[in-house]
């Protein structure tokens, strides 16, 4: 395929995969996270002003993971070699529209953790949907960040140290930010290779 | 020959879908009969390169999809189209078609005419710029054919391909088929006798994952003469005659 064909292509894969409403959603989040850092909906300080911030973070990661799901089934999985790499673009576009959105919805008031835990915090929830849709499929992936976001809520409050609960750990602690990016690495590899799960069954 | 393979099993778990299936199979409309559960759509699936089987050999156009870089030789010169084909209802006609067509590398100076090309040959021309939700079971059916032959496949793998087709439009698949099967290697799998019958030159018959019979639908049919088989037509009789025997 030459250069003329691909931007077409890229098109339809972004319609299918319902991305266009995927960025409205996330421009939502960030409007809505606007809205409750300035009128001050988040209340206390410390992990517990982390709390609904992480519901955002969360949220998002669902959203983009759900984007895995294609129409098309296996007709599409026995074509050639562009696939995988638009699953990747994809995954890597929504990520990075998630973070710049909720950053700007945080920029005017102070985000507890900043830009950077919530970088971090979006691209480990992100794998995680990913990675589970790879398991249960596109259409099931949001229950990966779901299922984190409670525990991610339980190690606020209770000051979990893993690294592995990277939204209760401090912005510039490395081993959170080390396991959020492997989560993220290993969710958008192997949803970019193989593709999330058509069916339970196979 | 297109298709090359030599002992072929696919599992599922404990159940075994394809156990030992040798095939050949040249240019001209092969197909695979058999009753639910028989094996043909996960021998079909393997075909396409989208499960791997569990061993055996299997070459397709002269190539061990087993290996990346084959595979994708194999995936450009190929077309499929499963029992359920799923779709974007917010894409036309020509938009999927198309999406289908770039996604087969095709050089995209070419896409737009082969797109219309393969819209007109399932007869939805006029539909060509109607949104997939608006579409009949039937006319979707037609849009999976269109796609799954709009690269000029070598090997065109479709399954359960008549289903939700009207008679009349059953015969213009049948006649597209013969057309296709003139240069490429079809493999249809179908509970439809008729269908075989009309339209291929070959044909094998799967039961419990294994294939039981092998030749022309003439050698078919012959094989239910003199028998107290069931089945309405010959050919039906002749199915019905190899099935008994290879239960017995």
């Amino acid at each position: 395929m030459t250069a003329v064909g691909l931007p077409v292509l890229v098109r339809l894969h972004l319609i299918s995969r319902r991305v266009p409403a995927t960025v409205i959603a996330l421009v939502a989040c960030g409007a809505v996270l606007r809205g409750a850092l300035e009128w001050h909906w988040v209340k206390g300080s410390g992990n517990a002003a982390l709390q609904f911030p992480t519901l955002f973070e969360a949220g998002t990661a669902a959203a983009i993971a759900v984007t895995t799901y294609g129409p098309f089934g296996e007709p599409e999985r026995a074509t050639g070699r562009w696939l995988p790499w638009l699953r990747l673009g994809t995954a890597l576009l929504l990520t990075g529209v998630a973070i710049a959105v909720l950053a700007a919805g945080a920029a005017a008031a102070n985000l507890p953790g900043g830009t950077l835990a919530l970088a971090r915090n979006v691209a480990g929830a992100t794998g995680i949907g990913l990675l589970a849709a790879a398991v249960v499929g596109g259409a099931l992936a949001w229950i990966g960040p779901m299922t984190y976001v409670v525990v991610a809520e339980v190690a606020l409050s209770q000051s979990w140290t893993s690294p592995w609960t990277w939204p209760a750990r401090p912005p510039h602690d490395r081993g959170a930010a080390i396991c959020a990016a492997a989560v993220f690495v290993a969710g958008i590899t192997i949803t970019a290779v193989r593709g999330c799960r058509d069916s339970l069954s196979d | 020959m297109n298709v090359e393979i030599t002992g072929l099993t696919r599992r599922f778990g404990r159940n075994q879908a394809v156990a030992g299936v040798d095939l050949r199979a040249g240019p001209g409309v092969f197909g695979l009969l058999g009753p639910n559960g028989a094996g043909k759509t996960s021998l079909l699936r393997m075909m396409a390169t989208v499960i791997p089987p569990s061993s055996g050999r299997m070459l397709l156009l002269g190539r061990d999809p087993g290996s990346y870089e084959p595979r994708r030789e194999i995936r450009q010169r190929l077309g499929y189209l499963p029992q359920s084909l799923g779709y974007y209802p917010g894409f036309t006609v020509v938009e999927f078609v198309e999406y289908f067509a770039l996604l087969k590398d095709m050089p995209a100076r070419q896409v737009p005419k082969a797109v219309a090309a393969a819209v007109e040959r399932v007869d939805l021309g006029a539909k060509a710029k109607a949104k997939l939700r608006t579409l009949s079971g039937g006319m979707l059916r037609r849009v999976g054919i269109a796609q799954a032959i709009v690269n000029n496949p070598e090997l065109l793998l479709l399954d359960e391909p008549t289903a939700g087709l009207d008679p009349e439009q059953r015969v213009q698949f049948r006649a597209l088929l013969r057309d296709v099967g003139q240069n490429a290697t079809v493999v249809v799998s179908t509970h439809l006798v008729e269908d075989v019958g009309a339209a291929c030159t070959a044909v094998a018959l799967m039961d419990a994952g294994k294939i039981v019979f092998q030749g022309t639908p003439a050698e078919l049919t012959a094989r239910g003469e003199g028998t107290t088989a069931a089945g309405d037509a010959p050919l039906e009789r002749g199915y019905t005659a190899v099935l008994a025997q290879a239960r017995s």
